[in-house]
């Protein structure tokens, strides 16, 4: 029984309504339509609800007419190792499908989109917990025998159709179904809803699949860069002249935005606060790394994000750009925005002067009020009263170095700062783990409170028994680093106790040992 | 409903010798009409909603035939329909998921199968078993087994689907007991084609009506002493009818193959598996010619002992392929054969997995292990095991090429109105601490998973505020019962409300109010805002609870979190005792969107104003903590790329998708986030008011940046 004939087999993978069923369904009725015998099942359930699902095509290659009397007999769940065509709507679910062995070098050609729907874990993480996109690329290449790779969500937006047509046009130029490119297009003409833009996407699909696309393409990075502002370029002249090249883009970038968020002052002060950590980055001939790290996370701590930043930001007219550019507003269509601000005591006591403020927070502490009293607003910036609230917080910008916020952020910076220089002649990696705990602070209110408190936590317990030499340098680099991790697991900080607690049995049973 | 059917409706009128093309459910549909059904009923759930929701839709033509069509509250009384072909010779078929469904029957069916039926009685289950699975996975055959209920488990293409459907009815009426026809998920949604016949009415339906009852007999009551009489009669009688009917129309099938000295057993609706099985194997040909013979039980209950001992007689080993746990079918042929003393080795389950779905490559390493321990003399076995080993070979080196993929269970849709609820107890928990959950079966359910994991038991369908019954007064806090308005009408009333208050419980139970049983596909229940036939059922839970005796119940619309949160702490902190109602009200967005989209498609085309709301994250405010996205899980809420040249953690972005229900504004709100929420409001077809208004904001507004610029210059 060798050398049979055999069904082409596709499995398609895609995320609850994408419209999966009805891709199957153009499928299915293209090669019906042509006659030849061909099978589809799902497992829908509830999985239509944005999980993950799949469909199972099979379609032999001979018509009815040609096998006479004969009756196929098409499976109903794909077999590992026997996908011809293996199709994702998302790239996360490509790899899913080679984890689960439907993905081989001997048969399967890999129709996939590299854009990414990020799952709820992904999301969730309380810093980056996104799935490396590169490693998912490498297993698409080591274990599929041919790719059509392409961002199959953007062709969509582009050509204004769904992703599933798209899909479907990738499937027709892929030459492996025995069905030619005009009865996919009749299948959706026959389908009868939204014709047009399914054509779009479908041909969209077509022509990349009939490219030779490269998925690894450098694209911009997407990063919004600042543009010079008049009084920084002496300070930039000054980077180019003295910086060492790894960091001068960063510190560049650092410069133009604390002269924004403040004034050339403030961004020379930047720059001093700088200068003894490029003398550290010299001395542990750390080749600029340090410097440029701790530049990038300087920057961001000096643009700290109080109530006038907010205000700056919210009425900045680049923004008001982007938002009516993403909605696809035309002239003449007018666009509301309404921001979502809940300011407490302790935002308010951000702009009063330090003792004023502390004296209020004490007060508002012992009753109890801190985390009680907010008021709950909804202000429509694109009104003119909404607008010149934020407007006037934004004008208190030069008040800004007399408020309680900006004298507890430099003392707070202060603070990181000479713990990275201490700790830089013992190890410039050590110093940069340091440096790097920076990201544990961020947020405001509660989450902001929280990481504050982590990051005094890591401080007490394990970077300064690494300055005074309690704990070896690479078991220090390990520890920070775990413990950073470690704070970004759960908000409820359990994970970081845990990480702590362990590090200390460790290092009691070091002592005890010694 | 979720989809509309018409094309499917058009399937159903089709007449003899026309091709039908559509999805195993929709054949079985098409099946009960050409078998001259009276009535149908059942209750929705995934894999068979399709056959209730297409009946639904095919009113008019059901009223040709005289279909008599309930959407029932719940499978026991869908089951308790069949009760009508107890006395009557009136065909008639229920449908429901199972195993859950057959659970909640299992009462009316005991009592049905005891007096058994004279008209055609056809109970189509959908086996809710295996990859995208949604219940517990046990097995409807000891339902069967227990109740002399017959079940019939066919091969996965159509034609045999239909025959069976048509040859179930006969076999009831041969056999005067009911019977189950199994179909799994994939079955169901199994697309194909077979031939069709016209649709028949029933002897007697809503056209041509019954008289009356007939003469008095006690032996069709499921009643003392009659019910002893009943015991002997199914097996004495029914049991051989059913074998006799199964063999004479051949309902079985058996495949012959060359290398006979072995052979396999199979469950019906396993047998293109195995069959693709042997010809990856290279021991069959893609038209089901194999070369090692096959039984094809599509009656799975009861087996027939003469063709199972043929079949058997003369092989040294059969493979018996079941699936599920226990091996009922292995056991029984086991002890069958040794009755009869035919030494043929029973092999199952001991090359076979005992618990699992049988997937592909378990059928290909169950295969091969059969044949590597009865090596029969005409196969190379050392080669095929080969084959079968390196079919599988590369799994571990793709698993380790990926590495651990985080998982993509299903959740609430964007702007879900039950999201809301459980962003709202997380908050509550927060400050009164975390108290037990009981879950229930619904869209709800989805709060167990991420981000919330919020949920302590799950005991069935309507059964959340009965399952805490015993874990308030044993707990220091008060427990949260959850219950949508599907659960609160199949069973949550009398089971959890009724008993609730008959013992003076306390508790809390929120009663997600959305209108449709939404998981199944949006079917209408006593509560929703309208039926099938129009106007609203007029069943209202407020008003129902109250009757009850409610005393404590406030309703709240599930969006507004902040109300939520104090509404919930309230029912915590109430110092009385007694049960305390929420009913968290937010229609369900699936269904409103349906609406609103065509409202608004229509609306634009028509030049009328219409707002498109949408959320946005100010991704320079967002400082990446995700906080957000933890409390509302939100599919739209995502995160994107960190646009700030300074940093790397990506930051929270709302994306196209958004329907605007503002649970993020919401939520940061409630649980006093970050400034970055806004809500973007954009106006088509404008007013001149809006024009003119737009303008002055503008103007001035520009005026201002301006100058503000200037300032900074």
């Amino acid at each position: 029984m060798s050398a049979m004939q055999r069904p082409v087999t596709v499995l398609i993978a895609a995320l609850g309504g994408e419209g999966g069923g009805v891709l199957t369904n153009w499928i299915i009725n293209a090669a019906a339509d042509l006659g030849f015998p061909a099978q589809s099942t799902s497992i829908p359930g509830v999985a239509q609800r944005t999980g993950a699902t799949t469909y199972y095509i099979e379609i032999f290659p001979k018509t009815w007419r040609e096998l006479g009397d004969a009756r196929p007999v098409l499976a109903l769940t794909p077999g590992i190792g026997d996908i011809d065509v293996m199709v994702a709507s998302e790239f996360l679910e490509a790899g899913r499908a080679i984890a689960s062995g439907f993905v081989t070098p001997d048969r399967t050609l890999l129709i996939a989109s590299t854009s990414r729907f990020y799952s709820m874990n992904e999301k969730m993480a309380m810093g980056d917990g996104r799935y490396d996109q590169t490693r998912l690329l490498d297993a698409a290449e080591s274990n599929s025998q041919g790719r059509i790779l392409f961002d199959m969500e953007s062709a969509g937006k582009t050509a204004g159709a769904m992703i599933n047509a798209v899909m479907l046009g990738a499937i027709a130029g892929c030459g492996k179904l025995p069905i030619p490119v005009e009865a996919f297009e009749a299948a959706i003409r026959k389908d009868g809803k939204a014709v047009e833009p399914n054509l779009r996407g479908f041909r969209a699909g077509l022509d990349a699949a009939r490219e030779t696309s490269a998925a690894r393409g450098v694209g911009p990075d997407g990063k919004r860069h600042l543009a010079p502002e008049p009084q920084s370029d002496p300070l930039e002249g000054e980077i180019r002249a003295q910086a060492p090249q790894p960091a001068q883009d960063v510190m560049i970038e650092g410069v133009r935005r604390l002269t924004r968020f403040q004034n050339a002052d403030y961004a020379r002060l930047y720059l001093n606060r700088l200068a003894p950590v490029h003398t550290a980055d010299q001395r542990a001939a750390s080749g600029g790394k340090l410097l440029r790290e701790v530049a990038r996370h300087l920057a961001v701590r000096m643009s700290f994000e109080d109530l006038i930043r907010v205000a700056q930001a919210k009425i900045d007219p680049a923004r008001m750009t982007r938002i009516t550019a993403e909605l696809n507003a035309k002239p003449d269509e007018p666009v509301h925005v309404v921001e979502f601000l809940k300011p407490g005591i302790e935002e308010l006591c951000q702009i009063l002067p330090p003792s004023l403020a502390r004296w209020i927070l004490r007060v508002s502490a012992r009753r109890g009020w801190l985390d009680r009293v907010h008021v709950g607003m909804e202000v429509k910036s694109t009104s003119i009263s909404g607008y010149l609230r934020f407007w006037l917080l934004a004008k208190l910008k030069p008040w800004r170095p007399r408020s309680f916020r900006y004298h507890e952020e430099q003392a707070a910076i202060e603070s990181w700062l000479t713990l990275i220089l201490e700790a830089a002649p013992h190890s410039p990696t050590l110093a940069i783990e340091i440096a790097e705990c920076a990201r544990l602070i961020k947020g405001y209110g509660s989450t902001h409170k929280r990481g504050t408190s982590n990051f005094q936590m890591i401080e007490a317990r394990v970077i300064r028994a690494a300055i005074n030499g309690r704990l070896p340098v690479d078991q220090a680099i390990d520890a920070i680093a775990s413990a950073r991790t470690a704070a970004l697991v759960d908000p409820e900080g359990e994970g970081l106790t845990r990480c702590l607690d362990d590090l200390d049995r460790h290092m009691s049973f070091r002592v005890a040992a010694e | 409903m979720e989809r509309s059917f018409k094309k499917e409706v058009q399937a159903l009128t089709l007449g003899d010798g026309e091709t039908f093309r559509g999805e195993g459910i929709l054949a079985v549909t098409k099946a009960l009409l050409q078998s001259g059904v009276s009535y149908v009923g059942g209750y929705q759930g995934a894999p068979v909603s399709h056959l209730l929701d297409v009946m639904v839709e095919a009113e008019d033509l059901l009223a040709d035939l005289g279909v008599h069509v309930e959407t029932c509250t719940n499978e026991a009384s869908a089951a308790a329909m069949l009760g009508a072909s107890i006395n009557y010779p009136l065909r008639g078929a229920v449908t429901w998921k199972s195993i859950v469904g057959t659970n909640v029957a299992a009462d009316a069916l005991s009592n049905l199968a005891s007096p058994g039926v004279v008209g055609g009685a056809l109970i189509v289950l959908g086996e809710d078993y295996g990859e995208g699975a949604s219940v517990i996975q046990e097995r409807s055959y000891a339902y069967a087994m227990k109740s002399s209920m017959w079940l019939l488990d066919p091969r996965p293409d159509l034609p045999t689907i239909v025959r069976c459907v048509e040859k179930g009815f006969e076999l009831s009426e041969a056999s005067h007991a009911p019977v189950m026809l199994e179909l799994r998920i994939r079955a169901c949604h199994v697309t194909g084609e077979f031939e069709a016949k016209n649709n028949r009415r029933g002897a007697y339906s809503g056209l041509n009506r019954l008289e009356g009852p007939p003469r008095f007999d006690y032996g069709r009551l499921a009643h003392p002493p009659v019910t002893f009489i009943h015991e002997r009669l199914k097996v004495e009688d029914r049991m051989p009818a059913a074998r006799r009917f199964t063999r004479e129309h051949k309902l079985n099938e058996i495949v012959p193959g060359d290398v006979d000295d072995i052979g396999i057993v199979v469950m019906g609706g396993l047998t293109n598996s195995v069959l693709r099985a042997l010809a990856r194997l290279d021991l069959a040909d893609m038209f089901g010619k194999t070369r090692i013979p096959i039984l094809v039980l599509n009656v799975v209950y009861p087996l027939v002992p003469e063709e199972v001992r043929e079949f058997c007689a003369g092989k040294r080993a059969v493979l018996v392929v079941e699936e599920g746990h226990p091996e009922y079918i292995e056991e029984a042929i086991n002890s069958d054969l040794r009755r009869a003393d035919i030494q043929t080795r029973v092999i199952g389950k001991d090359v076979l997995p005992k618990a699992g779905e049988y997937t592909s490559d378990v059928l290909l390493k169950g295969l091969s292990a059969f044949l590597s321990q009865t090596r029969p003399a005409r196969l190379d076995v050392e080669a095929i095991a080969d084959r079968a080993g390196k079919m599988l070979a590369h799994l571990p080196a793709a698993q380790a090429s990926v590495g651990t993929l985080p998982p993509r269970p299903p959740t609430f849709c964007t702007g879900c109105p039950e999201r809301p609820v459980f962003a709202a107890i997380k908050l509550m928990q927060r400050d009164l601490g975390p108290t037990h959950i009981s879950a229930d079966i619904g869209c709800h359910a989805f709060a167990t998973l991420a981000p919330f994991s919020l949920g302590n038991s799950i005991l069935g369908y309507g059964m959340s505020l009965a399952s805490a019954a015993a874990v308030g007064p044993n707990m220091s806090r008060r427990p949260i019962a959850v219950m949508g308005d599907g659960g609160f009408w199949h069973n949550g009333l009398i089971t959890g409300v009724a008993s609730n208050l008959f013992n003076k419980g306390d508790g809390v139970l929120i009663v997600m109010q959305n209108g449709y049983t939404s998981a199944t596909g949006l079917q209408f229940m006593p509560s929703s805002k309208a039926s099938r036939s129009g106007p609203a059922p007029g069943m209202d839970i407020e008003s129902t609870l109250r009757s009850f005796g409610v005393t404590w119940m406030r309703k709240v619309r599930t969006y507004s979190v902040a109300r939520m949160v104090k509404t919930l702490k309230a029912a915590m902190q109430d110092p009385a005792r007694g049960l305390k109602v929420i009913v968290a009200d937010g229609e369900c967005q699936l269904a409103r969107q349906r609406r609103v989209r065509a409202d608004d498609a229509r609306k634009l085309a028509g030049g009328q104003r219409v707002v498109r709301t949408k959320y946005g994250v100010d991704d320079e405010i967002c400082t990446g903590d995700h906080s957000c996205i933890r409390l509302s899980g939100c599919p739209s809420l995502t995160v994107k790329p960190n646009p700030d040249p300074l940093r790397s953690d990506p930051v929270a972005s709302v994306i196209e998708s958004c329907v605007g229900c503002g649970l993020c504004g919401e939520v940061a709100h409630a649980a006093v986030l970050c400034p970055s929420f806004y809500r973007a409001e954009l106006i088509r077809n404008a007013t001149a008011w809006d024009l003119w208004l737009h303008r002055l904001r503008s103007g001035v507004i520009g005026w201002f940046s301006g100058r503000k610029q200037e300032a900074a210059a």
